[in-house]
């Protein structure tokens, strides 16, 4: 079922390569959009000129600026000229196998055998290089959303590896690496079928990596020194790769969501004194002081939680908190500009054809349109170490572009055109926008988010339970409620082929334990085994409501409210 | 060799607790525990401290007075073995896995804070699970819903590790998922109590190898050695090294005598004391060998008969370990049980015949022994921290219900306020429903 | 509170105390039948005031005589209870009692279900360990009669009622099939088992596990329209020998009873949903139900009250099922319920080997909100009523059963302690395996 889903995207990732920003011919690459609105970022805004790309750079820019004899024109009366959004965290450009953001992989990785220099499972391995990783498609949905340029990084485990800052372009990998390594990524997550397998392990994992390193650091520099005196240190491809690390010449972007989770990256930096990012940061505005006073940057997920739809109606009504959070996150980011914090705005694995949207929410909770554009440009561009380059429409720098019909914050706005490295694409505005999601768009895998009504068959008794899930990318969230307890689900993740596995602390008659639930997916329903240390192996299985209309015989039959 | 990091979590709860209101409870029956019981008497909560009891205290400037006319004050209730707050209870890869450390993964929005809080609870010890025969670190909490975990975990609290013995070890009763062609988990070592002996062994093997490495390493550095690279700091070995030299608290899960026996052993051979045996079941059976060993026990008030290794299991556990000199209490393992331990401290006034001063002490002041904090709570004695509840009736009664909990001198449980807030939080509810579905 | 010490009785346990531990081999046996007086005690009848000081009177099996004054039968034994209450022994209403000793890596001990959908015939008096050590320890906290019920299956089979007092099941049947268990599928909650989903076919969505349940519920009716017709076409056959004999069927002739409306249906449900359709099912298919269970039934109160259906309450001590409940939900639910009029009884939900804390959960009760008075009613006259068994058990009374308990304080109270223990109107010697490894390891020196 779900090999015949990604056998299906493999194939429509092939249709839209054949659409490629830049054709393999020898056609002029002069452009100038004339007539259009510039918002340089860098400055202030023209009302009316032109822009010049020569090769790729920006030319010339301006009111008084003329489009050269050998440009092609583009009439950009009523057009917007921004520089091109860049996505300041994500998968954009890898293999799906590798890339959670591409369709459906990513998660916890396997440990498995080592090859090469890797003495450690994968997950556990900071040398892993994006770049090892790149493709050339997959950014239809992207650039339909005005995005043309990434951080890119690699997916699972803990030690996920070194990042790079890519442009979007279809023709060859090589050109589109803008900088790297740019960072080390780091998330709170353990490997499957060794140590760590819990989120506990996991920070003994990190501190222990680290402290290895320092100690590598010094017997390498002591050998150096003394070659003749010494024995040369093994090579550990893993403690090399985190030299940059402990110098502070690579920053460690962790990926961190909740306050908590952002409590912990941030002790951790604290305690190892890493120059710290936090990648997601939902909840980055409760913690929005200690991230200021920790000079520390925010890629802020635009993914914000979204109500959910088609909830059957003997599930346990959602928590205030859960509510509270929805209504709250888009006021974030103004908080977190308020606050002083230094911010970048990544896509968060949303469907693009919803970011423009949640950009937009952001400004009407309270952010200023300036500071959520260079969010999204200028100050993306900074925290990535490429602001020489990218973020700003300035003479020189990449003609990165991204143009818009009327203004980018009003909900009317369309995306026209979008410029990667001076070669530009017309959007099909007639054509829909690809659905579902980041990627190839269609291609990507059920999701879980929702809620389920799921009972649970343990030791001869059953429990009915609602689980309310939220999946973005291969990282999964939740509240557990019913007859187990309340909990948030703790540990949640998608580990490919429709596999998920996540924790909460069940309550089973007088005593908790904690209860690991690892279950596949399929359309609307769930199924698998919940094991808990000393006890027989529970099975759980649920579903939550199809498609609208499909509703059962004898429903609503007598069904009043579930309150008094 | 011993790590920096371990400082900065414990210093941060005193200023918090400065801040903490006063309050003057007046003319209730206060349960000392340490001093028996005081009629018509007023205690005084102030700078998170108890600053005074006595009777007719006088109000000072700003602060709140509570009438408990025919309500009792007990010590908060500490619950030795609790699995609250912990986004992630076992890491059970590994046999030995004490690089670990339960103040990692703690959870301060946990609504069974609150819940316990409601119970009179106002400290608890945070275990690591029993999957494995060396488990993590523990955390020693003060229960304050709003707080984050720095202002929750007691400062000072002497650091503790998780060992298991037994069922869950060997995993005989348990299964683990396998999906969609996964090859099982392999087995792992150890299946039996012999092994889990021999992993116990392993590991206090390699940590006194690693101390003499280190010891080795300091004396050569200390005669003048240069350019000496230190050997590895191995965060799994360390704790055990401080567990040998009685800077860190065992906290051993044991249902068997001879499981618990066995350890005990081990532990005088290799010189360390086990702090605490966790459920120790059979107990009663070597109750006189753990008053030798010096061992405290924390059991379940009556649980019994769940699983094989429990089967013997008999209420008068603790009744029969107080008698025996060892230092016994009961604690819940369970976000439910944890909100009644008074009851469960109740039914030992009647199997074993517990005075009704024990039968409080053993959810009290005999858990902060155990946990190395009696300096600071525990009993209701001036200079101690504010750990305390009010209830409507003699705790030991069924008929009793908390009305407020303060932890550090702060409110964390009020009946009013509560009844109150449910009012609100169904507004807040409205409220944001309005506010999302005008978007 | 007068403090006798169970040190006292030591010579009775040591008696009884087995050589080796063993399963189900330590409930000390009852004596026989004899007439006995209980003098000088506060009596707490239940259904009447409370008696300061005064007499009760048992004689073979049943409560012969009760009041501040009575006439005391020559030759009773006399037990003086100077100082000390009598109450009638408590009942749980939803147990496994010696259906399952150890749940946990056990299995052997485990006999509380059978394989099938519709095992009717499965009858618990017939799974029932008699000398299951849970049995001894809950009678040592003045439990004295209990249902025990089948689990698993869609009809899991009849339930017992029986009293703790006798060596073999028939001695302590009350009620050998007292009750018909039934879960209905889960509203919304995958159907039944919801385990389609391993190896049988997995629901789709909820739509299709809505129908899935819909066809549970179809065919759970067709059974019981079998069995309306069976007992209907054997009834006929009996009056008319000429017509043909039916043919006999095992699980449609023990669904006689509950389909004619004489034996109550168990229904184990929780949430609204599920109780308003066991009413609802129960209604129309002429059932007298039971809720087993009833976590959320104080939010269908009125509904209970309506249709006059008991309650048998098992989640009292149950964390709150949602986040935003409050914390004291399940502990002040049986006020709520007695404060709308709903019959119900409180139960410790428990298999067996923690039932004997029912006590102390009717006190938590009363801690929240529920009349003290009905928080001892709900632990003896209420269950005994909603069972059908008032008659004979619930209360003090001449003519009932003599399940007496004596005591040396409220009984409700986790601190109270047995004195004297009759069941059946046999004297049970205070003991249990507890006690037993207690008297063998308390002076271990």
């Amino acid at each position: 079922m779900t090999l015949s889903v990604r056998l299906a995207g493999t194939a429509a990732l092939g249709v839209l390569a054949t659409v490629p920003v830049a054709a393999q011919r020898a056609a002029p690459t002069t452009w100038a959009i004339t007539g259009a609105r510039l918002v340089p970022v860098s400055g202030p805004p023209i009302a009316s000129g032109t822009l010049v790309v020569r090769e790729g750079r920006i030319a010339a820019l301006g009111a008084g600026v003329r489009a050269p004899a050998d440009a092609r024109t583009i009439d950009g009366t009523g057009l917007t000229i921004y520089p091109g959004l860049i996505d300041a965290a994500g998968t954009l450009g890898q293999r799906s196998a590798t890339g959670g953001g591409g369709g459906g992989g990513g998660g916890a990785a396997v440990a498995a055998p080592a090859t090469g220099t890797a003495t450690r499972p994968a997950g556990l391995r900071p040398e892993t290089d994006v770049l090892d990783a790149l493709v050339t498609d997959g950014f239809d949905g992207p650039h339909g959303a005005g995005i043309t340029a990434a951080l890119t990084a690699p997916t699972g485990g803990l030690f996920q590896g070194r990042s790079a800052v890519i442009a979007l372009r279809s023709d060859e990998t090589a050109k589109m690496v803008v900088r790297t390594p740019v960072a080390l990524h780091v998330a709170f997550q353990g490997v499957r079928g060794a140590f760590p397998g819990s989120l506990l392990g996991v920070f003994a994992e990190f501190r222990q990596q680290l402290l290895d390193a320092k100690r590598y650091g010094a017997m390498q520099a002591a050998a150096a020194a003394n070659p003749r005196g010494t024995a040369r240190p093994a090579l550990d491809a893993s403690l090399e790769a985190l030299q940059p690390v402990l110098a502070g010449t690579m920053p460690v972007a962790f990926n961190a969501s909740s306050e908590r989770e952002i409590h912990r990256a941030l002790d951790l930096a604290a305690e190892f004194k890493l120059r710290a990012m936090i990648v997601g940061g939902q909840e980055a505005w409760k913690v929005a002081d200690r991230l200021r006073t920790m000079n520390v940057p925010v890629i802020q997920s635009l993914n914000f939680p979204k109500k959910p739809t088609n909830v059957a109606a003997d599930a346990d009504p959602e928590p205030v908190r859960v509510l509270r959070t929805r209504v709250e996150s888009p006021a974030g980011p103004a908080k977190l500009a308020a606050a002083g914090v230094r911010m970048a705005f990544a896509s968060g694995g949303a469907s693009w054809t919803d970011h423009l949207g949640n950009l937009r929410a952001t400004v009407k909770a309270g952010l200023a349109a300036e500071a959520a554009l260079r969010a999204h440009t200028l100050g993306a561009a900074e925290l990535l170490g490429v602001a020489d380059r990218l973020g700003s429409l300035e003479v020189g720098k990449v003609a990165n572009l991204t143009v818009v019909r009327g203004d980018l914050f009003s909900d009317s706005a369309k995306v026209t055109h979008v410029f990667v490295d001076g070669t530009p694409r017309t959007l099909d505005t007639a054509r829909p926008a690809p659905a579902g999601g980041r990627g190839a768009g269609a291609a990507r895998a059920a999701s879980l988010t929702g809620t389920w009504t799921v009972t649970v068959a343990l030791e001869g008794k059953e429990y009915a339970i609602t689980l309310q899930l939220t999946q973005v990318e291969s990282k999964l969230t939740g509240t557990m409620q019913g007859a187990l307890g309340t909990a948030e689900i703790t540990q949640g993740e998608l580990t490919g082929e429709g596999e998920f596995r996540f924790t909460a602390p069940v309550t089973v008659r007088e005593g908790t334990e904690e209860g690991v639930f690892v279950g596949v997916l399929t359309g609307n329903a769930v199924r698998g085994g919940l094991s808990i240390v000393g006890h027989a192996l529970g099975r759980f299985s649920g579903t939550r409501p199809g498609p609208a209309g499909d509703a059962p015989r004898g429903a609503g039959r007598t069904r009043p409210s579930t309150m008094p | 060799m011993r790590l920096p990091m371990l400082a900065a979590a414990l210093v941060a709860a005193a200023p918090v607790a400065a801040q903490a209101p006063t309050t003057l409870i007046k003319n209730a029956t206060v349960l000392t525990v340490s001093r028996g019981t005081l009629a018509n008497t007023d205690v005084l909560l102030r700078g998170g401290k108890i600053a005074a009891i006595g009777q007719n205290l006088a109000a000072p400037a700003g602060a709140t007075t509570i009438d408990a006319t025919g309500k009792y004050v007990m010590p908060g209730i500490i619950d030795p073995h609790s699995h609250l707050m912990s986004d992630a209870i076992n890491e059970g890869s590994l046999s030995v896995t004490s690089m670990v450390r339960i103040a990692d993964v703690l959870n301060p929005t946990d609504r069974g804070i609150y819940r316990a809080a409601a119970g009179g609870v106002t400290t608890i010890n945070i275990l690591h699970g029993s999957a494995n025969t060396i488990g993590g670190q523990n955390a020693t909490v003060k229960l304050k819903p709003g707080r984050t975990v720095q202002e929750m975990l007691v400062p000072g609290a002497p650091p503790g590790i998780k060992f298991a013995l037994g069922e869950n070890v060997t995993r005989k009763n348990s299964s683990t998922v396998i999906v969609q062609g996964q090859s099982p988990a392999p087995r792992r070592y150890p299946t039996s109590r012999m092994g889990q002996a021999e992993v116990l062994r392993d590991a206090f093997t390699r940590a006194k190898a690693y101390r003499a490495e280190w010891t080795d390493y300091r004396a050569r550095t200390a005669r003048g050695e240069k350019g000496l690279v230190p050997p590895r700091t191995d965060l799994e070995l360390e704790p055990l090294v401080e567990v040998l030299e009685g800077r860190r608290l065992v906290h051993a899960h044991s249902y068997r005598a001879d499981e618990m026996l066995m350890l005990l052993n081990l532990a005088d051979e290799f010189g360390f004391k086990i702090q605490t045996l966790q459920h120790g079941l059979e107990g009663y059976k070597i109750a006189s060998e753990i008053a030798k060993h010096g061992a405290g026990l924390s059991s379940f008030a009556d649980s019994w008969s769940y699983k094989i290794e429990a089967y013997d299991a008999i209420p008068h556990n603790v009744a029969i370990l107080l008698r025996k000199g060892v230092n016994a209490t009961i604690n819940s393992d369970s976000d439910e049980r944890i909100r009644r331990l008074n009851i469960d401290a109740a039914r030992l006034v009647r199997y074993g015949d517990l005075t009704e001063e024990e039968a409080l002490r053993i959810i009290t002041l005999n858990g902060a022994i155990q946990l190395g904090i009696e300096q600071r709570t525990g009993s209701l004695d001036i200079g101690k921290d504010a750990d305390l509840a009010i209830w409507t009736a003699h705790p030991l009664s069924v008929y009793a219900r908390v009305e407020t909990t303060f932890a550090d001198g702060e409110v964390t449980f009020d009946r009013a306020r509560d009844l109150a807030a449910r009012e609100a939080l169904a507004a807040e509810r409205k409220a944001l429903e309005a506010k999302e579905g005008s978007r | 509170m007068s403090r006798i010490t169970l040190a006292t009785l030591g010579g009775l346990l040591l008696a009884t105390a087995p050589a080796a531990a063993q399963l189900g081999s330590y409930n000390p046996r009852a004596g026989a039948r004899e007439t006995l007086v209980i003098r000088n005690a506060m009596i707490h009848p239940v259904t009447g005031p409370v008696i300061a000081r005064g007499s009760l009177v048992v004689s073979d099996g049943r409560i012969t005589a009760i009041g501040a004054t009575v006439t005391e039968p020559t030759g009773a034994r006399v037990i003086d209870a100077n100082g000390l209450h009598v109450w009638p022994g408590m009942m749980d209403g939803a147990t496994r009692m010696g259906l399952s000793e150890i749940p946990q890596g056990a299995n052997a001990t485990v006999d509380a279900s059978e394989v099938g959908d519709y095992t009717a015939n499965a009858q618990a008096i017939n799974g029932l360990n008699p000398h299951s050590a849970h049995i001894g320890v809950t009678r040592m906290a003045g439990i004295t009669h209990v249902v025990s019920a089948p689990t698993g299956g869609t009809i899991s089979g009849s339930a017992a009622l029986v009293h703790l007092g006798g060596d073999t099941p028939p001695e302590m049947s009350v009620v050998r099939n007292a009750a018909m268990v039934i879960t209905l599928p889960r509203r919304g909650f995958g159907g039944r088992g919801g385990f389609g989903g391993f190896g049988g076919q997995a629901p789709g969505s909820t739509q299709d596990a809505d129908r899935a349940r819909e066809r549970q519920l179809d065919s759970l009716r067709a059974v019981l329209a079998d069995a309306r017709a069976y007992a209907a076409a054997h009834a006929a056959a009996k009056a008319d020998p000429s017509l043909p004999r039916p043919a006999e069927d095992l699980v449609l002739a023990a669904l006689g009873p509950a389909v004619a409306g004489t034996m109550p249906v168990l229904f184990n449900a929780d949430r609204a949903g599920d109780i308003r359709e066991a009413i609802t099912f129960a209604e129309a298919e002429k059932l007298k139900p039971i809720i087993i269970g009833g976590a959320d039934a104080w939010q269908v109160a009125s509904l209970l009250k309506e249709k006059d259906v008991p309650v048998v309450l098992t989640g009292i001590m149950g964390l709150p099922s949602r986040e935003d409940d409050p914390y004291d939900v399940n502990f002040s639910a049986p006020s709520v319920l007695a404060k709308a009029g709903v019959r119900f009884a409180i139960s410790a939900g428990d298999d067996g080997a923690e039932v004997r804390n029912l006590p102390q959960v009717a006190g938590m009760a009363a801690a929240f909100g529920l009349a003290k008075e009905d928080a001892l009613k709900a632990v003896t006259l209420w269950p005994a009523q909603i069972f059908g068994v008032a008659d004979r058990l619930g209360s003090l009374e001449v003519g009932k059963m003599a399940n007496v308990v004596v005591t040396d304080g409220d009984i409700l109270e986790a601190r109270t302690r047995p004195v004297h223990l009759i069941i059946d109107g046999r004297v049970v010697p205070l003991g249990s395996k507890h006690e037993a490894l207690y008297e063998m390891f308390k002076d271990r020196p």
